[in-house]
């Protein structure tokens, strides 16, 4: 990093001094950073002691219920982080309406579930049983396939209609056409759909807020079915894109495309078909968040995309943009330390954001490519 | 150079013998008048203006006010030939919108007063450039109580702001004597949402519930998200046995449906004016059971019998259900159209003018007003109250006066 020193010098010797002040300079730099590292690190640790040891200020049952929370938004963030980071790695631009892409999703859902209630199916038992509660199980499997097959679908067109003419340009133009593509799909959005909240109407077997109750230091902590269907159907869906990632065809077509566009294509890869592929693929990803989304939070929206979305960015960024393990890992984390932080900093909750991003701000300061990323190429820069 | 003089002598006399046209049609009232008057020319309505959350997730209100406000204009005739004319704009409840209203309807010259705003937020940026232009309002459901306190850097009251509601100190005062004497709750948890009504009335409760019992949490939530379950679980900690929440319906829906999961099956969930409504029973359903708000009761009486026949006929809603200011809206109407027919002019060139300090004060000395809502005397402050906040609670789906 010794290049040519641009700054002023103060010193009256030239070119030798020119560049013992550019080291000093970046020396101070990085002895301040370590030292507020340090500081910051020793304020958080004593207070994290504080909370959970000294003053004991929550029971194991409530730190649970933190965790519980946590871990399923973070599943939630994680999916739809992993679409940016498909999206990055391939085309190294970040995909902004990926949060309305979501939303798509999540109407999609919506209209299945209205759909399959209205539909009456009287049985022996019940005679005013409808479609939604006869196969609850397979209401939620055609929720999900109608909701992934909306957002794949617009994930295709976004691709091909806002993407793929911006592919020569420098590298601002897609990303501003891409803010444009979010604006237009949420205002389409409170077009089509009015701008009242809507509630999703699950079935019987799977209403929100009902569990099981399991008993914690004498207190009871419910444990929902819609959490537990949303954390194990995230982690599925997780370890399913790395196993395609990693070892089909598909994949490594991707991950080839990744790595340098020009030389896949020469190897045979048709490069346009693969980019396709993979905004299919991730807008399928954020579309099954978005229909666990209404499932497990119930609420939808033409807004119910963006923050999510801004979330999830912040997740890909975190882990590593890029790197698919890392859009887990910064999906997973940063839902946890949105639960837990406040509560372990003993911060007030309404700052739970300030505490997530000022964490993703310190991850970056000490590790610019991100929890888990490896620091890029040149060519990727 | 002499014909050139004379040119100038003609210009000169033209330009006098001109400005010396007929007498000034404006009203003596008017030129009196140190903020001029509002004019209306003939064939044009007198406008009403105000501002509401029209769309999203509080639209009930806007659209139950402006509905109420409506049937006053209808009933209201005519004056003089003009007829009136209600001008509702969007200003989504905040206090930009309430800003960027303010501005347009201040920039319309024949809007004679404002009836609003409608979310106090919104009305507090409003207030300082309706003083400017010197339109007076007159809210039907403002009730932050800093609205009608002195300014902090000049220690006068405004001049324009009334308002017929009870104030959030009021409410909250209420609210935290009920929990304590009426439900015998010992433990309550607050929440709020940060905004200016939401904190100013938690803030309200916390202070008078102190003494009545043990206040073992004040949280705020940040609005527009779907999942304070982590915030539900730190009040759960302490279990408490009521949780006052300061805010709108959009937040409380979401907060008591996920009261069950986080362990508070068993604690009261009590709103205020803001969670009342048809709203917040749709979107909570079952959960919704016994949670309790704060609306206003109109006493009966054969104008308020007379009204709901009106608006049930008009909207097919019974009045009272979509918000609970529906027949303030339309009192905050009438009376504002009492106060135009009572100071405007007929000019001599077929105008209406309206003096815009006799519209103020008008408005602000507003004596023995006889409203649906109750008789309202207004104030030096602004404060015109007429009837004190009611409880009810939600029972089988529906909203029913709480046991006094």
């Amino acid at each position: 990093m010794v290049g040519q020193p641009t700054n002023h010098e103060k010193s009256p010797c030239m070119s030798v001094s020119k560049n013992i002040t550019l080291q000093s300079t970046l020396n101070a730099g990085r002895v301040i950073r370590v030292v507020l590292g340090v500081l910051v690190s020793a304020y958080l640790t004593w207070r994290l002691i504080d909370v959970i040891v000294i003053e004991r200020t929550y029971g194991p049952d409530t730190w649970l219920k933190f965790a519980i929370s946590g871990l399923i938004l973070g599943g939630l963030y994680a999916l739809i982080a992993i679409g940016y980071t498909l999206v990055y790695g391939i085309l190294s631009m970040i995909n902004f309406a990926h949060g309305e892409v979501m939303m798509l999703g999540c109407f999609g859902g919506y209209f299945v579930f209205e759909a399959l209630n209205a539909i009456p199916a009287p049985s022996a038992t019940d005679p005013k049983l409808n479609f939604l509660n006869a196969p609850p199980v397979l209401s939620v499997i055609l929720a999900f396939l109608v909701g992934m097959s909306v957002s794949a679908l617009a994930g295709y067109f976004l691709e091909k209609i806002a993407y793929r003419p911006l592919r020569i340009a420098p590298r601002l133009i897609p990303l501003i056409s891409a803010i444009g593509s979010s604006i237009f799909l949420q205002n389409a959005g409170e077009v089509m759909f009015g701008p009242q909240r809507r509630s999703y109407t699950n079935p019987v077997l799977f209403s929100r807020g009902a569990g099981w109750t399991i008993d914690v230091a004498g207190n009871p902590v419910v444990i929902t079915y819609t959490g537990v269907l949303t954390f194990i159907l995230s982690i599925i869906l997780m370890i399913g894109l790395y196993t395609l990632v990693q070892r089909t065809k598909l994949g490594r077509s991707m991950r080839a495309v990744a790595h340098d566009k020009r030389t896949a294509a020469l190897m045979g890869i048709d490069v346009n078909d693969v980019i396709s592929k993979t905004f299919i693929i991730s807008g399928a990803l954020a579309g099954a968040a978005g229909v666990m989304f209404g499932i497990h939070l119930g609420i939808v929206y033409y807004y119910v995309g963006f923050l999510p979305g801004i979330k999830a960015f912040t997740a890909a960024v975190f882990g590593g943009i890029g790197n698919i393990p890392g859009a887990m890992v910064g999906g997973l984390l940063l839902g946890s330390i949105e639960s837990l932080g406040p509560a372990a900093l003993n911060i007030d909750f309404q700052l739970k954001d300030v505490i997530a991003f000022a964490i993703l701000i310190l991850v970056l300061l000490f590790r610019p490519s991100g929890l888990l990323g490896q620091v890029l190429s040149e060519e990727k820069v | 150079m002499k014909t050139r003089s004379l040119l100038y002598v003609i210009m000169l006399a033209t330009i006098v013998l001109a400005s010396c046209a007929p007498a000034a049609t404006a009203p003596a009232a008017c030129t009196s008048d140190p903020a001029g008057c509002a004019k209306i020319p003939a064939g044009q309505t007198i406008r009403i203006g105000m501002g509401a959350p029209m769309t999203g997730d509080n639209a009930q209100f806007g659209i139950d006010i402006s509905q109420g406000a409506k049937i006053a204009v209808t009933d209201a005739g005519n004056l003089q030939g003009w007829k009136f004319e209600l001008v509702t704009q969007d200003d989504g409840g905040t206090g930009e919108g309430g800003a960027a209203v303010a501005n347009k309807l201040v920039a319309d010259p024949t809007v004679v007063a404002i009836e609003g705003h409608i979310f106090s937020g919104a009305t507090a940026a409003a207030i300082p450039i309706y003083e400017k232009a010197m339109i007076p309002m007159l809210s039907p459901s403002a009730t932050n109580p800093d609205l009608t306190k002195p300014d902090p850097k000049t220690g006068v009251v405004n001049k324009v702001f009334n308002r017929i509601p009870f104030t959030d100190a009021q409410q909250g005062k209420f609210a935290a004597q009920y929990l304590a004497s009426k439900l015998n709750v010992k433990k309550l948890a607050i929440l709020h949402d940060g905004q200016a009504y939401g904190k100013g009335l938690a803030e309200v409760v916390q202070s008078t519930f102190s003494s009545l019992g043990t206040v073992t949490s004040f949280d705020a939530i940040t609005p527009a998200e779907s999942d304070y379950t982590a915030v539900l679980s730190k009040v759960a900690a302490n279990k408490p046995d009521a949780i006052f929440y300061g805010g709108y319906v959009a937040e409380a829906v979401v907060l008591v449906n996920e009261l069950k999961q986080t362990g508070l099956t068993n604690t009261i969930f009590f709103g205020d004016d803001g969670t009342f409504g048809a709203d917040f029973i749709t979107r909570t359903g079952a959960n919704g059971e016994g949670a309790y708000a704060t609306a206003l009761i109109a006493p009966s009486s054969p104008a308020k019998d007379k009204f709901d026949a009106a608006y049930l006929a008009a909207y097919g809603k019974p009045a009272g259900t979509l918000s609970p200011y529906t027949w303030n809206a339309y009192d905050a109407a009438a009376a504002l159209i009492s106060v135009v027919k009572a100071v405007a002019i007929k000019g001599d060139d077929g105008s209406l003018y309206v003096p815009r300090t006799a519209m103020v004060n008008g408005v602000r000395r507003l004596s023995n007003y006889q409203g649906i809502s109750g008789v309202f005397t207004c104030d030096a402050n602004g404060e015109c109250n007429s009837s004190g906040p009611v409880f009810f609670m939600v029972q089988n789906g529906k909203w029913v006066e709480a046991p006094k």
